[in-house]
């Protein structure tokens, strides 16, 4: 399980992240919508530990990120903004890095890397070096990296971006795989399709702010619109109003 | 989790060949330099060949000419443009002798002669010394016939009689032409590890990976510090081929033909190796440190490429001027290490708590250095790049 409580995060004069809230809960994905800039990545990034949040608090499994960031670290699997891999490795030894990192014993390890191989479809480039890699097969790379430790909370920004259909298929059908396994699945994406194609739940986030929160069809009867992305444009832009109208009020 | 960071590193750049080139080959560039030198220069000593004197207008001066004669030189009609030939290194040296030389002779006056040379030529520096010897010989002798045949004792002229004792060991004139070992090695230890340091920490950061595994459980020091061995593994490498291309280049050079008794042996080689091993540890870090700060690859190959020159400091210093190794010195990183390494091949031996001291100092510098890249990396700034 994953929790933001009202997290806060300032860059300078920018507000990158003014108050998020949500609740991701084991057994269903949550998916992390809004435009770009809307905060998402800063979100993740206090999620992951990677930057503390200047207030509120970000749970896994209702550990403290800040409190205890090794544990809340060894149970999430993270697929980050920045995917970068080492080009003089091979796909194999990308997750037996993650692996040893999470003081995985070897077998186990050399067992969870053959089925992420089968898994992902890399059986072909496993032992390849991942140089010149497409762009397909680097995520396929990443997310086995990410994954090698079986986390219960799995975390993952933007994982379809730059992806060509048939990567995506294969990123949605893992992440399906892990929702059906029980984890706890986030996942962030500006692309409305991605979305609605698979999350059971969906934050809306704009301006550094949670603007909606709720299944599929409550956003849709919320804004009174029939499909998805008219209800998105919609909470976007009556966020906007909002914004304003709260002004007004404090005025 | 650290063996996890050093073992990867390892694999990592074991496959890439700007590592090994930096840590493999610019070692060995140290004693293809010291082999080609010293040959080269015993080439110019071993012409053992007698001294020739070209002479201009060796008539006006027979007795001189007889005496040169005497003393073993060899005297040769110059060329007329003498003066452009010693000028052009054509010439080592020529002797113009003008018609009033025997006239101002036999008045017993001062006897012009004219001596060209070019004292900026190492390589006719060492005739030329040899025919002003002469020269000078034979102005004394004459000098103190004269004073003799006027009834004045010569001894009046020459109030002191200075001898010269050269109490220079072999050993320590030849470490002063070595001192280019200890130089290259300390260069050895701040390049072999230059390009993985820079490629785990502003690389990591450039190509999109630190990100990624700093999300897993291992402590910033951990990462720190994995990181680092590989670097003092590859730097202690680079030592090792530096000091063994050395004691390989000392045995094919004829240091015997330039007067200099040196021996690079286990006892000077493992010396050596005491002195200058636990700089790996202090340059490790110290790069690591840098190489973070920098925002790009590029950057950090510009930081570090001028961090090499700090360690050329006290090794070009004390080499221009020579100061007495003191036991505080151990206590300053690379300073320690340099003055030790002089000592060893000077054959001066230091107690063994000096080595002692000299590494305590580097790993503690070492360890300050990865106290402060283990902070940089818990921070925001640092991880995702300043600016961003």
């Amino acid at each position: 399980m994953i929790e933001a409580r009202a997290l806060h995060k300032e860059f300078g004069a920018v507000k990158a992240v003014d108050d998020v809230t949500f609740r991701a809960d084991d057994g269903i994905v949550t998916g992390l919508l809004g435009p770009n800039g809307a905060g998402k990545t800063t979100t993740l990034r206090m999620l992951t530990t990677l930057i503390v949040p200047d207030s509120g608090a970000a749970l896994i499994d209702g550990i403290d990120v800040t409190k205890d960031p090794m544990e809340a670290r060894r149970r999430l699997g993270v697929l980050p903004d920045a995917r970068g891999l080492y080009p003089r490795l091979t796909a194999r030894e990308h997750a037996r890095y993650a692996g040893r990192l999470h003081g995985m014993p070897k077998q186990l390890l050399e067992q969870r890397i053959e089925e992420l191989v089968q898994q992902l479809d890399l059986a072909s480039i496993a032992d390849r070096r991942t140089e010149g890699f497409s762009n397909g097969e680097r995520v396929k790379v990443a997310l086995a990296r990410a994954l090698v430790h079986s986390p219960r909370n799995v975390l993952l920004d933007e994982p379809t971006n730059g992806l060509d259909v048939l990567a995506t298929r294969a990123v949605r059908d893992l992440i399906r795989k892990l929702k059906a396994d029980g984890k706890c699945v986030v996942f962030s994406s500006h692309v409305m399709q991605e979305v609605s194609a698979l999350c059971d739940r969906i934050v809306v986030v704009a301006h550094g702010r949670v603007v909606a929160d709720g299944t599929p069809d409550e956003l849709k009867a919320r804004a009174g619109t029939a499909s998805l992305e008219e209800a998105f444009i919609s909470i976007i832009g009556s966020d906007k109003g909002l914004v304003v109208s709260e002004k007004g009020l404090v005025q | 989790m650290m063996t996890a960071v050093l073992g990867k590193e390892m694999t990592d750049h074991f496959r890439d060949r700007r590592t090994l080139l930096s840590g493999l080959l610019v070692p060995v560039l140290g004693p293809l330099l010291f082999l080609g030198m010293f040959s080269l220069i015993a080439s110019w000593v071993r012409e053992d060949k007698p001294l020739t004197i070209p002479v201009v207008g060796a008539a006006n001066a027979p007795h001189l000419i007889a005496f040169l004669q005497r003393a073993g030189a060899v005297i040769e009609e110059a060329p007329a443009d003498y003066e452009a030939q010693v000028r052009d290194g054509k010439l080592e040296l020529a002797l113009s002798i003008p018609e009033d030389y025997g006239k101002e002779f036999e008045a017993g006056r001062a006897a012009p002669l004219q001596l060209a040379f070019d004292s900026s030529s190492n390589k006719t520096r060492q005739q030329t010394a040899r025919a002003r010897h002469l020269l000078d010989a034979y102005t004394r002798r004459l000098g103190a016939l004269r004073m003799i045949a006027r009834g004045v004792s010569p001894s009046l002229v020459a109030p002191l009689d200075v001898t010269e004792v050269d109490l220079a060991t072999p050993e320590r004139t030849a470490a002063n032409a070595l001192s280019m070992i200890p130089l290259f090695l300390l260069m050895a230890a701040f390049v072999g590890g230059l390009h993985l340091a820079i490629d785990c920490t502003a690389g990591e950061r450039e190509r999109g990976s630190l990100e990624p595994l700093l999300v897993n459980p291992v402590s910033r020091f951990a990462v720190v510090t994995g990181k680092w061995l590989a670097v003092v593994v590859v730097t202690a490498v680079a030592i090792g081929i530096a000091l063994l291309g050395f004691s390989i280049a000392v045995t094919h050079v004829p240091l015997q033909d330039l007067g200099v008794k040196f021996h690079l042996g286990a006892r000077e080689t493992i010396g050596l190796l005491a002195a200058c091993l636990p700089l790996a540890l202090f340059a490790g870090a110290l790069q690591i440190t840098l190489a973070l700060f920098a925002r790009t690859f590029k950057e950090a190959q510009t930081y570090l490429s001028m961090l090499m020159l700090v360690p050329m400091v006290p090794a070009t210093f004390l080499s221009l001027s020579p100061i007495k190794t003191q036991f505080w010195m151990m206590a300053v990183p690379v300073l320690g290490q340099t003055v030790l390494m002089g000592d060893v091949l000077r054959g001066e031996g230091r107690p063994l708590y000096w080595f002692g001291v000299a590494a305590a100092s580097a790993l503690l510098a070492a360890a300050l250095f990865l106290a402060w890249a283990t902070r940089l990396l818990k921070s925001e700034k640092i991880i995702f790049g300043r600016g961003a």
